[in-house]
């Protein structure tokens, strides 16, 4: 039997001979001396020649790195990457990072106390280890002092002398725990279920993701933002008579600053007056407004050829022509606002001071072409 | 030598923590047999009422996410109401458990140990009614989590110079932290469950559950300091938390708002409110639960004397709220604190006065500590007063601030209620499942510290 | 060591004079200030550190219980220099006592509350309920080694509520009345709460540090390091909640930038008050901080000294902070401070010398002595 054993258990009845105990078992090396309690006992740890828990340093340095990633990481979203001012406040509010800093410490300081001392340090969850199927498990959570002398790597336990041992040290009981058979490993086969369902899983749960994530913006109540009583534009409505969304201004309805223009012909515009005066200003002006409309078709010279001149059917026509160098201010006004033969209104891109500018630059263009030699004087 | 007891008067003796002759195996079978039998029919006729009230809660909180912030009372200027009052309410109500299991714990004041399970299991289950109100008060809550700092293809991150986002932060870190400080506590109860069990199903579970604890020397060693750390970040927690929660008031130029004492004066009235919960709780337990020889007398008594204590601080803040208010000479601020007591809703300045510093007063007298009728009025009158105190500060000041065309009154819808009275059905329904699942008294803490546990030559007083 | 302290306080006192003669009115009266404050500060929260031990019926405080009640008797001194620091009010508190305070709206509105008559008569209440205090708590104590008699406990804790509440309001009153007074247009609610978190700080240091050193002296030789580890404990706990009651108040009023409330901060973290900020930040809190943060450091008698000595200097520094800046001036420290140091450093440590010279070191007639000395943790 003694080659089956794992471990010899002594039971206890007080932690005064629990404590007494433990020299002797442990000099006498039958093998690794371990204790179970219901609740921790002073002082036996110490007597089991066990180290201080390094729990508190890890916690430490894990905070001061929770408080140093989040100072960083709000200092890189405020200041750098997404810098909105708020409140007048500076980029890099220190102050106001505090609150977080701690809170993001203390989360990084629990899971490292909490996880640490579960996972690194007592090695848990374990659900294998050999006496968690014994019975001597229920006494030793239950109110039970329990020294075990347990079966130390691959050296034979001697159950005989343990058991001996754990008497003379005043234990009230004895009990043997038995090696639990050794675990097959698992098969080829169920390997293979297991990898097959990990991925089937895997990856019926990406497609389920993908269509809950496409489907959920589309349900009530998540849709209400878009169902809302209301038209859309350019779509067909029972509510007005013609079906039409976009609707027309009423008749009569003005632009601002719209004022009507009360020349009837090109005739009557003869008597319009060029407002505004010949200047350096008001002759920059009407550059840049002939560059941007007219200079396209008439050409930078206003010779007929621009850019788009060639583009179209119709030739527009040569500014510098004796016909147009006659045409009085006002007609040329007139011929803006109304349009002529091809040309189109240019009433709504261009303001009325830009009119009167334009025409001012083009007599500059047209007396530029046609120099005489008094000019030069 | 200990003082001799019979020669101390008798105001002096100290009073048993633990009544008769308790060993750590009838300990075990009178706590733990609570989770392996049936439980009584009053059990299930509780049950039952307080999933009906939950129920109306959850169905009028979903009502809510489908029909809108509408179907509330908030208005325009009372933008924050039931909702907020709600959310500072339930955080508060968790304090008390982190202080009795954590700071108790540090003070190293054994009298804990009877209360301090279920009251940590308070805090978890009051921190997770509070948390449903900022993900609800939203407008589109299926979209909250624009309110954490993950990487999104909108370019944008969550503006950590706002207090609302510290809450999301300190909320989250506080039901984290009192979780894993409440399981970690539960593992060796746990393990305890699991070698009792008898059906296959349960044993299985328990093990698992317990993560296959063995109670070992070293198990112990690491396990008592990481609880002594954990203990020690919580109590930063209880302090740092509601003051945070406070923060969303303190930084506005709210008049009334605006009030440095903000931060300790939450953290008191958390703690104030929290102890009324876990008294109530508490009486309910230790009778119902036949736990009157572990959960003694002398419980009440501390825990009605911190009550007081409490109350008495919130007397000292409310003072310091009138004398500052008057003594900054702020016309708004004047005019606010007339509000509070005489203005639309001045009643609900008095009945908070009332409830949370005159009414406790009565517990200056013995006889008031223990006895059942007078603690429960208090600590209802408390529960009262506490959520009337968030009423006072929100509504009052919102509604009346700084331009008069914009003042208004507020006025609850029924949904406003009944969320609020569904949160108790939550909050209720969870502590008797707890009941009746998983120890309520922390049997591994209690076995430590019975007469004889410990080696004597280590020394036998723990004051 | 005496004969150097009594020559030293009478070297202070001589500057202490010269100061009166040569140095202007109000920087004389903020030293005195500063001084009444940190001996008032000192006596009152070792005094305070008394009651609650009676109040939560503490037993393992009892052996180191005299020691605070022996720092408490800087209450008696603290008497005659209250009342001359009410000899400051025309100069240092001009902002409300001089004429011009009837023409400034804010403070003038205030005058019920700032006015002499009212704020002396505050004074003599808050002195006449320390010296209560002083004699219940204290003097009870003194007697009971005589007598032993367990009613002393009973009066104690029945009287602890009550000191309680009389100490909170009068340390609110010291906060509003002789600091934040200084500047009467300022109002913070939670300043009385400062004032006491560091009030109990400055008590506990006081306490430890002298419990630390008569260890090292050789008395006290039952105070074992679980002692010790309470009071690092306690004195660890309170350097968090003074910290976080400051941070509090300076991030709100940072954050809501009121001008009445900031112009109070502005004066004490800008220019050479910001780096004294940075020290009292550095020594107030992240020194003592990490120094007590681990088991070993709470429980290590040098340690505890050295932690302690360093948190009065600082406490003394937070009150120069707080006091001087309404001076307007920068960072003054010259020999009228030097003088002012040696004169109340010294005179006080002479004072404490007396009072531990005297009577047993423990409350040897206190039925939980005995209990108490076996204290583990």
């Amino acid at each position: 039997m003694s080659e089956r054993a794992f471990a010899v258990v002594g039971l206890f009845d007080s932690p005064d001979a629990l404590l007494r105990a433990v020299a002797p078992i442990r000099a006498a090396s039958l093998g690794r001396v371990e204790a179970y309690t219901p609740y921790p006992v002073h002082g036996l740890a110490t007597s089991l020649g066990l180290k201080r828990s390094p729990v508190g340093g890890m916690v430490l340095v894990m905070a001061l790195l929770g408080a140093a990633t989040a100072l960083g990481f709000q200092w890189w979203v405020a200041a750098v990457d997404y810098p909105i001012t708020t409140g007048g406040k500076a980029f890099f509010s220190w102050e106001a990072f505090v609150p977080v800093m701690f809170e993001v410490m203390v989360a990084f300081a629990t899971f490292t106390a909490g996880l640490a001392m579960l996972l690194l340090l007592n090695r848990l969850p374990f659900f294998g280890h050999p006496m968690l199927g014994s019975s001597v498990m229920a006494a030793v959570t239950r109110d039970r002092l329990a020294l075990a002398i347990e079966k130390d790597g691959d050296v034979e336990l001697d159950a005989t002398n343990a058991r001996a041992a754990l008497e003379a040290a005043g234990a009230q009981s004895i009990e043997v725990v038995a090696l639990p058979a050794p675990s097959q490993p698992a098969s080829a086969r169920t390997l293979g279920w297991m990898l097959g369902g990990i991925a089937a899983a895997c990856l019926t749960s990406g497609f389920l993701t993908y269509w809950v994530v496409k489907l959920f913006p589309v349900l009530p109540p998540m849709v209400h933002m878009l169902q809302q009583p209301r038209i859309n534009p350019q779509s067909q409505n029972g509510f007005f008579a013609d079906g039409r969304t976009q609707r027309l201004p009423v008749a009569g309805t003005v632009a601002r600053g719209y004022l009507p223009y009360a020349v009837a012909n090109a005739d009557e515009a003869d008597r319009l007056v060029n407002p505004l005066p010949r200047s350096a200003e008001v002759l920059a002006r009407g550059r840049r407004a002939y560059s941007t409309f007219c200079s396209v078709c008439h050409g930078p010279l206003a010779t007929g050829v621009g850019t788009l001149s060639s583009a179209y059917g119709a030739k527009p026509a040569n500014l510098q022509s004796q016909t147009f160098r006659d045409y009085s201010d006002g007609h040329i006004y007139d011929v803006i606002m109304r349009g002529k033969n091809a040309m189109p209104s240019y009433a709504e891109d261009l303001s009325e001071d830009e009119r009167w500018a334009v025409i001012h630059y083009l007599r500059a263009l047209q007396r530029a072409q046609n120099a005489k030699q008094e000019d030069l004087r | 030598m200990a003082a001799d007891p019979v020669a101390l008067p008798a105001a002096l003796r100290p009073q048993p923590l633990v009544i008769g002759e308790v060993t750590p195996g009838v300990l075990d079978d009178q706590v733990l047999s609570h989770t392996e039998t049936r439980p009584p029919l009053k059990w299930f006729v509780a049950v039952t009422f307080t999933s009906m009230i939950a129920t109306l809660g959850l169905a009028l909180l979903g009502y809510t996410v489908y029909q809108g912030i509408g179907i509330w009372g908030n208005n325009r200027p009372v933008f924050w109401a039931f909702d907020i009052i709600n959310f500072v309410f339930w955080v508060g109500i968790g304090h008390a458990g982190t202080l009795i299991s954590a700071i108790l714990f540090l003070f190293r004041q054994r009298w804990r140990n009877a209360i301090a399970r279920f009251a940590e299991a308070m805090t978890i289950f009051a921190v997770m009614c509070a948390s449903i109100f900022p993900a609800i008060h939203v407008g589109r809550p299926w979209l909250d989590f624009w309110l954490f700092p993950l990487p999104n293809q909108r370019g944008m991150w969550p503006n950590f110079r706002s207090p609302l986002i510290w809450d999301v932060f300190a909320v989250n870190t506080y039901f984290a932290v009192s979780a894993m400080f409440w399981y970690l506590g539960l593992l060796p109860d746990l393990a305890s469950l699991r070698e009792r069990a008898r059906h296959p199903l349960r044993r299985a579970a328990f093990t698992i559950l317990s993560l296959g604890w063995r109670g070992t020397a070293a198990h112990w060693r690491h396990f008592e300091k990481a609880y002594l750390l954990l203990a020690g970040l919580a109590t930063g927690l209880v302090l740092s938390v509601h003051s945070v929660v406070s923060f969303d008031f303190a930084t506005s130029i709210v008049p009334g708002w605006h009030m440095t004492i903000f931060p300790p004066y939450f953290v008191a009235g958390a703690i104030f409110a929290g102890f009324a919960m876990v008294i109530m709780v508490l009486i309910v337990v230790r009778e119902s639960m036949n736990l009157k020889h572990l959960i003694t007398e002398r419980h009440l008594d501390v825990m009605n004397k911190v009550l007081l204590a409490m109350a008495c601080l919130m007397g000292y803040s409310y003072m310091m709220e009138g004398f500052t208010a008057w003594y900054s000479m702020n016309p708004y601020l004047h005019h606010v604190f007339t509000q509070y007591f005489f203005g639309s809703y001045g009643w609900a300045g008095w009945v908070t006065v009332t409830c949370n510093v005159f009414l406790p007063q009565i517990l200056w007298w013995p006889r008031a500590r223990r006895s059942y009728p007078l603690m429960i009025l208090v600590s209802l009158g408390v529960t009262v007063g506490m959520w009337m105190e968030r009423f006072v500060i929100i509504v009052i000041s919102l509604h009346q601030d700084y331009l008069p065309s914009s003042w208004h009154l507020y006025r609850p819808t029924l949904v406003d209620f009944g969320i609020l009275l569904g949160t108790f059905g939550i909050f209720f329904t969870l502590v008797l499942l707890f009941a009746r699942l998983l120890p309520v008294i922390a049997t591994s803490e209690m076995k430590m510290d019975l007469p004889g546990a410990q080696p004597t030559h280590a020394g036998a007083t723990h004051v | 060591m005496t004969r150097w302290t009594q020559m030293a306080t009478v070297v202070g006192a001589l500057g202490v004079a010269a100061a009166l003669a040569f140095v202007e009115p109000q920087r004389f009266w903020a030293n005195w200030l500063v001084w009444f404050l940190f001996v008032l500060t000192i006596g009152l929260g070792a005094l305070f550190l008394v009651a609650l031990e009676h109040l939560v019926a503490a037993q393992w405080s009892v052996p180191v219980r005299r020691c605070a009640e022996r720092v408490s008797s800087l209450i008696l001194p603290v008497v005659p220099i209250a009342l001359i620091a009410l000899l400051s009010l025309p100069t240092l508190f001009h902002k409300w006592t001089g004429a011009e305070a009837a023409h400034h709206p804010v403070v003038a509105s205030k005058a019920v509350w700032l006015n002499v008559p009212f704020f002396a008569a505050r004074l003599l209440l808050c002195l006449a309920a320390w010296l209560a205090g002083y004699r219940v708590l204290v003097s009870g104590s003194r007697r009971q080694d005589a007598t032993s008699d367990p009613r002393f406990n009973v009066r104690a804790r029945r009287f602890a509520p009550a000191f309680m509440a009389l100490f909170a309001i009068s340390i609110t009153i010291v906060a509003f009345d002789w600091i934040s007074s200084l500047d009467p247009e300022w109002y913070s609610d939670i300043f009385g709460v400062y004032v006491f978190a560091g009030t109990f700080l400055a008590g506990l240091s006081a306490t430890a540090l002298a419990v630390a050193s008569l260890k090292q002296r050789g008395r006290l030789p039952e105070v074992n390091e679980h002692h010790l580890y309470n009071l690092g404990g306690l004195l660890f706990a309170f350097t968090v909640f003074w910290s976080y009651i400051g941070f509090a108040q300076y991030l709100l009023i940072w954050y809501a930038d009121l001008p009445e409330e900031v112009v109070w901060y502005k004066l004490r973290i800008q220019g050479d008050w910001g780096a004294v900020a940075l020290l009292l930040a550095l020594i107030h809190f992240l020194v003592p901080f990490f120094a007590l943060i681990t088991g070993d450091a709470k429980s290590g008698l040098g340690r505890l000294r050295r932690v302690a000595a360093l948190m009065l200097f600082a406490h003394l520094l937070d009150l120069y902070w707080l006091v001087f800046p309404s001076l307007g001036h920068g960072v003054l420290a010259s020999w009228p401070e030097l003088a002012f140091a040696l004169m109340f450093v010294g005179g006080g440590l002479l004072w404490l010398g007396r009072a531990f010279g005297r009577g047993p070191d423990m409350p040897i007639g206190d039925p939980f002595l005995a209990q108490a000395l076996e204290f583990r943790r």
